[in-house]
């Protein structure tokens, strides 16, 4: 078997516990945050190269796939962020933490940390969606 | 109770593809898989092929992956799997030799790479005895001689699946236990072998190695510690 092909049926296939859903919610939001900023990198530097493109891009950025795909992009920057914490955390500070309880608990914590704070946002993302792009709320 | 077995078959050089046969039997709850397997050979597949030897959790030959975890065959129970469909495949990342064989060759070669043995040419002391420790002393690497070397851990890794080269959690276990022996003379030369991109670096902490490990050996710390030691240069 290729490596490749080992990875990706161990990541898909392996039945492991928290730490290993939490890692490849890790991979997925990491993968998905790089890609949008290489294409924002890009698409800001045609206000200098190609103006008209810029203003294609904006107003791609305004439907409302886009829309609905930030809203997975802030969970995204969300999770991964507060999931590198705890990592960094019980890496570089505190191994003994890294211990089956703690390490299955706090990844369902990590969880929760990032829901609270992305139904919020979430929450004002969906109204500003709704606002301007379906004139509701008086848009 | 009646039980679903499917189980990996691979017999290279014969023209047969990987694919997995299933078994309809009879078994006791309180079997383990193990027993279960050697219920196979005996009634139905002298020719299935698996490594075991000591069946009894201490010498680490039959580390599979039962229901897609890693963990020994003779220690888990058939009732423990809280289903009647039992699935045994190898475990991942390793080449399959046959069946539920892999070779298990570049899992000792990393294990052989971090020196895995007592180091100290100092003289002995005067009495011309043991060199002594203290109960603290030899506590700090207890957890990390519990060792079998099944590479339930191992194998059980996304970075080791990503990359063979990578030296993988049981070596570092090995080499953690003797970094922090106090009479052990070579913990510089380990902790710069384990420095590298293909060393503790390499770890995610995903934390399948902890899980997975059957002598319950705290893997995820170890490394962590091997990490922190050669960050701050200090063995605490
Ligand atoms: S047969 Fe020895 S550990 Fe299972």
């Amino acid at each position: 078997m290729s490596s490749l092909k080992t990875t990706l049926s161990g990541y898909a296939g392996y039945r492991g516990r928290e730490g290993h859903y939490s890692f490849l919610l890790h991979r997925i939001t990491g993968l998905g945050t790089a890609l949008f900023l290489t294409i924002h990198i890009i698409d800001t530097s045609w206000v200098y190269f190609a103006p008209n493109a810029y203003q294609f891009a904006i107003d791609l950025y305004r439907s409302t796939l886009f829309g609905i795909g930030e809203i997975f992009l802030v969970f995204s920057v969300l999770f991964h962020g507060v999931n590198g914490l705890r990592i960094a955390f019980f890496d570089l500070i505190a191994p003994k933490f890294w211990q089956i309880k703690k390490t299955r608990s706090s990844t369902r914590w990590t969880l929760a940390v990032t829901l609270v704070l992305w139904i919020p946002a979430a929450g004002i993302m969906i109204y500003n969606i709704l606002h301007h792009n379906f004139g509701m709320f008086g848009g | 109770m009646e039980i679903k077995l499917k189980v990996f078959r691979y017999l290279p050089n014969n023209g047969n593809k990987p694919h997995y046969d299933t078994y309809i039997m009879q078994v006791n709850p309180t079997d383990r898989v193990l027993d279960v397997l050697e219920q196979v050979r005996a009634d139905s597949d002298p020719s299935l092929a698996y490594r075991r030897s000591c069946a009894h959790g201490v010498c680490g030959s039959d580390a599979m992956r039962i229901n897609g975890r890693n963990a020994l065959a003779c220690k888990v129970l058939v009732k423990d799997l809280g289903t009647n469909e039992i699935t045994v495949e190898p475990i991942l990342g390793l080449k399959v030799l046959r069946d539920l064989i892999v070779d298990m060759d570049p899992f000792f070669e990393h294990f052989k790479s971090v020196m895995p043995y007592f180091i100290n040419n100092e003289p002995l002391p005067s009495d011309g005895k043991e060199r002594l420790q203290s109960p603290e002393q030899r506590e700090r690497f207890d957890d990390t001689t519990k060792c079998i070397l099944c590479a339930a851990c191992t194998t059980s890794c996304p970075s080791f699946w990503a990359n063979e080269e990578y030296v993988g959690p049981a070596a570092i276990v090995n080499a953690h236990r003797f970094v922090y022996d106090s009479r052990d003379r070579a913990a510089a030369e380990r902790l710069q072998i384990l420095n590298d991109q293909m060393g503790v670096w390499r770890c995610r902490t995903v934390f399948n190695c902890t899980e997975a490990c059957p002598r319950d050996i705290q893997v995820t710390q170890a490394i962590a510690d091997v990490k922190k030691a050669i960050n701050s240069g200090k063995l605490e």
